[in-house]
């Protein structure tokens, strides 16, 4: 898998650099959280299959561009308007072809060494041409994999929350900001999606009637089922790796954290306090929760066992810190510190220390891990309006997602389940052999 | 304090609000406050309502809903401070008075917190509302509860002014 082609692909970048000075900037390290941008020239696709192909290729040209860039992974150089001489850091080239047959879309994907332009891998991906999106979307998630070890995230969505005066509503776009869609109209309150371990279902609060419950909603839309009961608030919703809901109730008097079964069963209650409990996120092994509570005094990030054993502060030296969620591989948290009346973007490792702050302009709110870990989408108010962001991990801003409305609560989709889910076929063609 | 106590002896009960308002004035805001009156080097223990919530309930004119006056809280305390005490004495006389009136109370919070925090916040001002009443004597089964959190403010605006408008338990006569 990924090591042999990762291996093969980290020599031939090696090779093609050997009289380069900034031997550094070819090696891929990925011990390190924050990973060199690699340079790459991306060259129009060559289309075969008459006109129907050229005016797909020139459609899939700024959906790869957009997708490579938003990774933050990359610094992209569009051949396509580059006229002059390319980038002398560039370490890939990018590009292929486009064949249409009748409705028969194959998107022929290769990346090449640079300069020596020697083949690292060539795949045929393969749909109906309405799967253009989805086909560019996964050659630039298999282009992060070929180069840096991990696949992108240019096929997952973005859940959020578009607030009205009166009332919100749970909404999902895909997560270069395409194909955007309303999922409820309940015409009430509403916070806090969360998806479901598989990405099937997204799970919500809301105050539809005279009280917060926790609901669950097809995430290609559908009819949407009440998943609490009792108490007049059910809120913040997390699910495990078992598919197991930790929520938010006062059903016992005051806000505690519970944990149910998917359909909501079996809750179980994990703190005991007059205090605010709140906001729980499962650490990805599920053996863990993060929570904010402000039994202390005020609100801060605090960690326990799954069975609400060994409560015990995270966060500290700060005086409000909340919102935490564990990156995809366990070894680090998110959060929100409040500074003089707004919110900060922070990232620290698991166990609470280094903590650094990542984004400081405006109001920040509600951070979520890409399933990668590489990046991080949250809500700020600093254009005005409340609206999408996604930050690497340096701080640097890679995409703004526009969306009508003021945009809020966002949570990022976990990759979808694989070709077969998306209807996508692949084969790949690699010059070291490995298949994948 | 005295002129705090003689004020309250001699005057109007609209000059007692807006003297309370002044004295409410939390020291953890940041913004620059209006110019505070004498009294307030000593800081009350909670924000003043409006002046529209602080007519007289016992004007026979007027509806249960329109006598039943919001309680207003601190910034990130759900505690009732003696402003809220009062108001809260006054809001279980109208409902002594009106036994076939439920009320439900909303927890409302400022935007200075996070959503789910402000949540479990306004749940826990709306609570503290109802365990005062029902202290009082009211029973507990004409009260009902539910948090609006930061979704609903009575009051946009990035002040304090707006701020502590926001922060309050609001009455719904059923």
């Amino acid at each position: 898998m990924f090591p042999v082609s990762l291996a093969l692909c980290a020599l031939l970048l090696l090779g093609s650099r050997a009289e380069a000075p900034a031997q550094d900037e070819v090696r891929i390290d990925l011990s390190t959280d924050v990973q060199k941008r690699i340079g790459l020239v991306l060259e129009a696709f060559a289309s075969a299959g008459g006109s129907s192909a050229r005016t797909t290729a020139v459609q899939a040209d700024p959906i790869l561009a957009n997708d490579l860039a938003g990774s933050g992974l990359f610094t992209v150089s569009k051949a396509w308007e580059n006229t002059g001489s390319l980038p002398a850091d560039a370490q890939a080239v990018v590009g292929g072809k486009i064949t249409v047959s009748g409705q028969t879309l194959v998107l022929t994907g290769e990346i090449k060494d640079f300069p020596a332009r020697r083949l690292i891998a060539r795949t045929d991906y393969r749909g109906s041409m309405g799967d253009l999106r989805r086909l560019v979307h996964r050659f630039a998630d298999d282009v992060a994999l070929h180069l840096t070890g991990e696949a992108g995230v240019s096929q997952t969505r973005i859940a959020y929350v578009v607030k009205g005066a009166r009332s919100s509503e749970l909404h999902v776009v895909d997560v270069d900001g395409f194909g955007a869609r309303q999922l409820t109209a309940f015409k009430s309150p509403l916070v806090s999606p969360a998806w479901s371990e598989s990405g099937r279902d997204l799970y919500f609060a809301s105050l539809r009637g005279a009280a917060w419950n926790i609901y669950a909603v097809p995430s290609a839309g559908g009819t949407a089922r009440q998943a609490s009961r009792g108490g007049t608030l059910n809120i913040a919703p997390a699910v495990g790796p078992d598919g197991a809901v930790a929520y938010v109730s006062n059903k016992d008097g005051n806000s505690e954290i519970y944990v149910a079964n998917a359909d909501g069963s079996g809750g179980r209650r994990l703190t005991v306090n007059r205090s605010i409990d709140t906001s729980p996120a499962w650490s990805p092994s599920g053996q863990r929760i993060a929570f904010t509570s402000d039994r202390g005094g005020s609100a801060q990030v605090y960690v326990m066992d799954r069975d609400g054993g060994n409560q015990r502060r995270l966060i500290s030296g700060f005086s409000y810190s909340d919102s935490p969620q564990w990156s995809p591989k366990g070894d680090k948290i998110c959060f929100v510190v409040r500074t003089g009346g707004k919110f900060d973007v922070y990232v620290a490792n698991a166990d609470g220390t280094n903590a650094r702050s990542l984004q400081t302009e405006g109001s920040s709110e509600n951070p979520h891990w890409s399933p990668d870990g590489r990046l991080i989408v949250f809500s700020s108010n600093r254009t005005g309006t409340k609206n999408l962001f996604i930050t690497d991990l340096r701080g640097t801003i890679v995409r703004r997602i526009d969306v009508p409305g003021a945009a809020a609560n966002p949570a990022w989709s976990p990759r979808p389940a694989g070709a077969t889910l998306s209807g996508v076929n692949a084969t790949t063609t690699n010059p070291g052999g490995s298949k994948r | 304090m005295k002129l705090f106590v003689r004020c309250a002896a001699f005057c109007l009960p609209l000059v007692l609000v807006a003297v309370l308002a002044g004295c409410s004035k939390k020291k953890e805001v940041a913004e620059p406050a209006p110019p505070p009156p004498p009294t307030t080097a000593e800081p009350a223990p909670a924000p003043a309502p409006p002046p529209t919530n602080t007519e007289p309930a016992e004007q026979p004119s007027k509806t249960v809903q329109d006598q039943l006056a919001d309680v207003f809280y601190d910034y990130d305390s759900a505690e009732l401070g003696s402003s809220a005490q009062s108001t809260l004495d006054a809001d279980g006389k109208v409902l002594n008075d009106n036994a076939s009136v439920s009320v439900t109370i909303e927890g409302h919070c400022d935007e200075r917190g996070t959503v789910e925090y402000n949540l479990a916040l306004g749940d826990r001002r709306a609570a503290a509302a109802k365990d005062y009443l029902v202290r009082f004597g009211i029973a507990s089964s004409r009260i009902s509860t539910v948090s609006y959190g930061e979704e609903r403010p009575f009051a946009s605006g990035a002040d304090e002014s707006a701020y502590a408008q926001n922060r309050r338990a609001h009455f719904v006569a059923r």
